[in-house]
């Protein structure tokens, strides 16, 4: 076997497996055999028991960011990908327009959370707006660059083949776009979580941004370990769902 | 029969503010329809201009065009005219199969006559059949061009216009998509410009070879090879009358450039 650096296919499986494994047990070991106290560093199985004890008070509190993240990942990107395509059909808008949407990108979400929160008060929505401001710009740009990056001599075919514009949106600009579209999407399925437990943190009593809060203060870092844990979870959780829309979509 | 190309006068170029360029200038030019022209000329002569112009892709600034008799943009909304890019232009995520039927997805608004759909009888004669279902990135560059020929001949077209379509082949490959392209023509008679760098292809293919000299674009030698060819505008590379015409072709060129 020569590929990837001479290792056989089961050996490419095995070892990220023991390699998270050595890390785990030298987490449990190691780290409490150094002195390190557990109420900065739990050990792994403390953490898992949490899940076991409380399971119920966890998933509580994940469906919150779960619905936030969802909703914020969709409105968010949906808006972005619709304001693209009108800002690649009318220059004149995208000119007037372009410049103020860059400016708000230069805001940081952070400064601007608690005036989003103040708009929209303590409930989800809050919340979902950050996840979607967050995902927004970044999925703008992509778009942008994806549905003009069909090249001259594709658009001199479609010109040629006489085609109006809704065929070159659907038949060219759309295709050629979504490559970039997904690269950002696959960032925004982390992007969106972030957003989330930051509105979390700003005002919430539910949550894994509000569970990580109530969790530090109250010195429970095994449960506050359990809450990082489910935050990736539910990141990974959205970036395979992004991943295999895009294996569908993408075949070539 | 008339005339497939008509231009008189043609100056086309790129108004800008700054800089306007003129890329032809009083061109002149008459293609017999069912003629097989070949149109050679040094870099940025306005050998691919014009046939953005015949291909309705340009608006020339002043002069007369008429294709087919008529206006390039109802032969282009008639679906009358085929065009081949130097890259295939081969839409990536479409299979070679799909990437022909494109011609019967779009633009069908414009049409006064239906198109049929030939997709498997022009896969087999473009001996694409068996590669159908690949995409284009898992074709060679010959394959990717015969799919792309294939694609320009869907809609029938009656004019058949072809941007350096060879040039990026290796030699045996362009060789042999030129005779493809010989026999295609003597099945079809279909009006074929065809813009080429090399002055070997374009005497071989051409049964009219003419060369554009640059700054500004116009027509500078024209030659009907048909009383140096066999009948059928067939020709044998090593033929001495051939390598001499060649030479010819080379001195218009080099005193073109």
């Amino acid at each position: 076997m020569i590929a990837h650096g001479g290792l056989s296919p089961t050996a490419q499986a095995v070892l990220p497996i023991l390699g998270v494994g050595s890390l785990l047990v030298a987490w449990q070991f190691l780290l409490p055999a150094a002195g390190v106290p557990a109420y900065i560093v739990p050990t792994p199985s403390a953490i898992f028991a949490v899940f076991a004890k409380s399971g119920p008070l966890l998933l509580g509190n994940f469906w919150p960011t779960a619905i936030e993240a969802i909703a914020g990942f969709t409105i968010g990107n949906f808006s972005a990908i619709l304001l693209a395509i009108v800002f690649v059909h009318s220059r004149i808008l995208q000119a007037a327009y372009f410049p103020v949407v860059l400016f708000f990108n230069t805001i940081p979400v952070l400064a601007l959370s608690p005036i989003i929160i103040l708009i929209f008060g303590l409930g989800m929505t809050p919340k979902i707006v950050i996840a979607a401001v967050i995902c927004f710009f970044p999925t703008l740009i992509n778009m942008i660059r994806g549905l003009d990056s069909a090249t001259a001599n594709e658009h001199e075919l479609f010109r040629v083949l006489s085609s109006n514009r809704s065929e070159l949106f659907w038949r060219l600009r759309l295709p050629r776009a979504l490559p970039m579209l997904f690269s950002s999407l696959r960032i925004a399925s982390a992007t969106a979580v972030i957003g989330a437990i930051v509105g979390e943190w700003i005002g919430s009593d539910k949550g894994l941004g509000a569970l990580i809060i109530q969790a530090t203060f109250n010195y429970q870092s095994d449960r506050l370990y359990a809450a990082i844990v489910l935050s990736s979870l539910l990141s990974i959780g959205l970036f395979l769902v992004v991943v295999t829309v895009e294996r569908k979509l993408i075949r070539y | 029969m008339g005339n497939a190309i008509h231009a008189a006068g043609l100056d086309v170029g790129y108004p800008g503010p700054h800089h306007p360029t003129t890329v032809l200038s009083g061109l002149d030019l008459d293609v017999e329809a069912g003629t097989f022209l070949s149109i050679l000329g040094p870099s940025g002569c306005g050998k691919s201009t014009l046939l953005r112009v015949i291909a309705d892709l340009i608006e020339p600034l002043a002069g007369e065009i008429r294709v087919l008799g008529e206006t390039p943009r109802s032969v282009r909304s008639r679906r009358d005219v085929g065009f081949v890019f130097q890259d295939s232009t081969l839409l990536p995520w479409r299979t070679v199969r799909d990437n022909l039927r494109l011609p019967l997805q779009i633009g069908r608004g414009s049409l006064t006559r239906p198109i049929e759909d030939k997709t498997e009888e022009l896969l087999a004669l473009m001996s694409l059949s068996a590669l159908a279902d690949r995409f284009p990135h898992q074709l060679s560059g010959g394959q990717r061009q015969r799919a792309a020929i294939a694609r320009a001949l869907l809609g029938e077209p009656r004019l058949l216009l072809m941007d350096e379509p060879f040039g990026a082949l290796d030699e045996i490959t362009r060789d042999r998509l030129n005779d493809e392209l010989l026999n295609l023509w003597r099945r079809t008679r279909t009006t074929i410009l065809f813009v080429t760098h090399s002055i070997a292809e374009a005497v071989y293919l051409g049964e009219r070879v003419i060369v554009l000299a640059a700054n500004p674009g116009r027509v500078v030698a024209d030659r009907d090879l048909q009383s140096v060819k066999q009948p059928g505008n067939r020709c044998s590379r090593e033929d001495p009358v051939i390598v001499a015409t060649m030479a010819g072709m080379r001195a218009a060129l080099e005193a073109a450039s």
